[in-house]
């Protein structure tokens, strides 16, 4: 595989926006929102790649970490005031934090015990919203990022202008991370994934890399619940269930999970899968029992195959040295 | 005084059926080091088997043992079917720590979708005849009623039943053997995978006994059961996740703990207390009251 550089890649970042926004012009506003919904899966499973393909840590509560990213970003917009570009920052940087103290927990633990551990945070921390009167309680808080600005054109709808700004978010996040990957860090942290007896016996602070990961993970994680917040329009206990816990495994598991530019593949894959159902759903006479099902039925079945036939992943060949 | 006791007693009740999702989870801990999460989904199935049992026959005694049974079946298909096949794929690989995870994440999606597409996804009565109204002492009602009471004996019976079976039979000894050392079980002449998925069929049973005792507290939905599979990984690893007797005293434990917090600071807490719990248990004794010292790697 021929490696670029950053300056490479970030021409190519730039290119492949200026495809997506050219033709987010031409479809309806249905397509633009599940555009947006791709490029928002595609960071929030990229999050889990990176924890669990590049650090081998697992966690089953990174939608509870986007729940944290949300509503940090909303309430920094309520009660701040802050310009929506700055929001975003505000919803990674929560998530980092919130990462940060779990990730001190997680190093100390391993597959069982933090699976565990993260599922008992994403049952547990949405429901907190209904504890404080700031959070808003069952019903959420709005979140308004507002139209497209004049200087981009006037004829933006809403759903192409939360597209452009999904896309660009995800571009960005991407370009980063692979440049991260292949730094010293990225090097680290496969180390420790492979075999951890010989990273630390080459010098590398075990616990420290898996916190470093878990931390940046939740960061972009935290982004990424900022940015569902934004498609959305608001936030609310009931947005981060532990179905969207579990919807981020399986994008990872879909994409091949150390494999970034997989979570693009999963998280097409995520959005595609209820359209299509839906499809089969209205054949089949579409009761409601059926469309609000099916969905479920095809992912899981595509997660339990997926593991079964190819453990790693349905597209790494892995290198061999 | 009077309120401090039957807070006890209704711990003790729910704590008994955090007890039982415990103890299959242990179990299937003990037999092939995965924890299943798929645990959740299987009871979920198998108390809808016993609502269909019951709306056929009226009857809810005779419908628990049929989702008891039907819990063994559908955990023993479990294991032959996916968890067995995904071992021996896995092995050695990067993922092998995490493939059985996802693989049971897929398993509770699964069956959750399939319940819906069956049943809906309306909330269902699964009723027991007994009373949920507390018993009356003199001239005061306490909360414990004729329905805790059940769930305290049934599972009280249970766990006689599973411990007798693991002391005193050749099963037992078989199912201890094969979770302690597979390869001299097996050179010994132990049909380690035969015992495995046995050991899972008795998990199953257990997770099926909770899911179709707890339901008449409340209702039953796909997703109903998914606190109590918290609940139970929380009392699991309270009790150190290896030991059957720590299952149990951890759900107990558990129990009790969470009867107290809702008395005394709110029923608004319930799904934040398990995972507060965990962790002030997993930074104060993170190997559990009846653990081995040594850390918690899997």
């Amino acid at each position: 595989m021929k490696r670029n550089g950053p300056a490479t890649r970030f021409l190519i970042s730039l290119g492949i926006g200026a495809i997506l926004l050219f033709a987010s012009g031409h479809v309806d506003e249905l397509r633009a929102y599940q555009g947006a919904q791709v490029a928002i899966y595609a960071i929030a499973i990229a999050s889990i790649v990176l924890l669990t393909g590049f650090s081998g840590q697992i966690s089953l509560g990174h939608g509870a970490l986007m729940a944290v990213g949300g509503y940090a970003a909303v309430i920094a917009q309520i009660h701040w005031h802050l310009p929506y570009p700055l929001t975003f920052l505000i919803g990674g940087l929560a998530g980092a934090l919130a990462g940060y103290v779990l990730g001190i927990a997680a190093a100390r633990l391993r597959g069982p015990y933090l699976a565990g551990t993260t599922l008992a945070l994403a049952v547990g921390l949405p429901s907190l919203a209904n504890q404080f009167h700031i959070l808003g309680g069952e019903q959420g808080l709005p979140f308004d990022v507002g139209t497209a600005p004049n200087w981009i054109g006037k004829e933006f709808t809403q759903y192409r202008w939360f597209f452009w700004v999904a896309v660009t978010a995800a571009l960005a996040i991407f370009w980063l991370l692979r440049n991260l990957l292949s730094t010293r860090y990225g090097r680290r942290w496969r180390a420790v994934r492979s075999n951890p007896t010989a990273a630390a016996l080459a010098g590398i602070d075990i616990a420290k890399a898996k916190v470093l990961a878990f931390t940046l993970s939740s960061a972009v994680a935290g982004l990424s619940g900022a940015l569902f917040a934004m498609l959305l329009g608001l936030v609310a206990p009931l947005a981060f269930t532990l179905i969207l816990s579990f919807t981020l495994v399986t994008g990872a598991v879909l994409a091949g999970v150390s494999n970034l530019g997989g979570s693009i593949v999963g998280a097409l894959v995520l959005v595609a899968i209820p359209e299509l159902s839906n499809v089969v759903a209205t054949h089949l006479g579409g009761s409601d029992r059926v469309t609000a099902n099916l969905p479920g039925v095809v992912t899981s079945v595509l997660l339990i195959v997926t593991v079964l036939l190819a453990p790693n992943g349905p597209k790494i060949p892995r290198r061999r040295k | 005084m009077a309120t401090f006791f039957n807070t006890i007693l209704v711990g003790i009740s729910s704590g008994s059926i955090y007890a039982l999702m415990s103890l299959s989870l242990v179990l299937v801990w003990r037999s092939t080091r995965v924890v299943n999460f798929a645990a959740a989904g299987q009871a979920v199935l198998s108390t809808y088997l016993g609502y269909e049992a019951m709306s056929r026959l009226h009857n809810y005694w005779l419908s628990l043992p049929i989702a008891v049974i039907a819990g063994a079946l559908i955990s023993a298909l479990v294991e032959s079917c996916v968890m067995r096949p995904l071992a021996k794929r896995s092995k050695g690989t990067a993922v092998e720590s995490i493939a059985p995870v996802i693989a049971t994440l897929g398993i509770l999606g699964l069956i959750r979708g399939v319940a819906g597409l069956i049943w809906g996804n309306t909330f269902l009565q699964y009723t027991s005849p007994l009373s949920s109204k507390g018993f009356t002492i003199g001239h005061t009602t306490i909360p414990f009623s004729p329905l805790n009471a059940a769930i305290v004996i049934g599972a009280a019976i249970v766990l006689a039943i599973f411990a007798a079976i693991f002391r005193f039979t050749r099963l037992g000894l078989a199912l201890r053997a094969a979770s302690f050392q597979p390869e001299i079980s097996r050179l010994s002449g132990i049909r380690v995978d035969q015992i495995r998925t046995i050991g899972w069929a008795f998990a199953g049973a257990a997770g099926a006994l909770a899911g179709a005792l707890v339901t008449p507290t409340a209702y039953l939905s796909p997703n109903s059961l998914d606190l109590l599979l918290v609940s139970g990984f929380v009392a699991a690893v309270i009790g150190g996740l290896e030991s059957l007797i720590g299952a149990v005293v951890g759900g107990l434990v558990l129990g009790v703990g969470f009867a107290f917090i809702l008395q005394y600071i709110g029923t608004q807490v319930t799904f934040s207390a398990a995972f507060i719990i965990l962790i002030i248990v997993l930074f104060i004794r993170p190997q559990g009251i009846f653990g081995r010292g040594g850390s918690r790697e899997a």
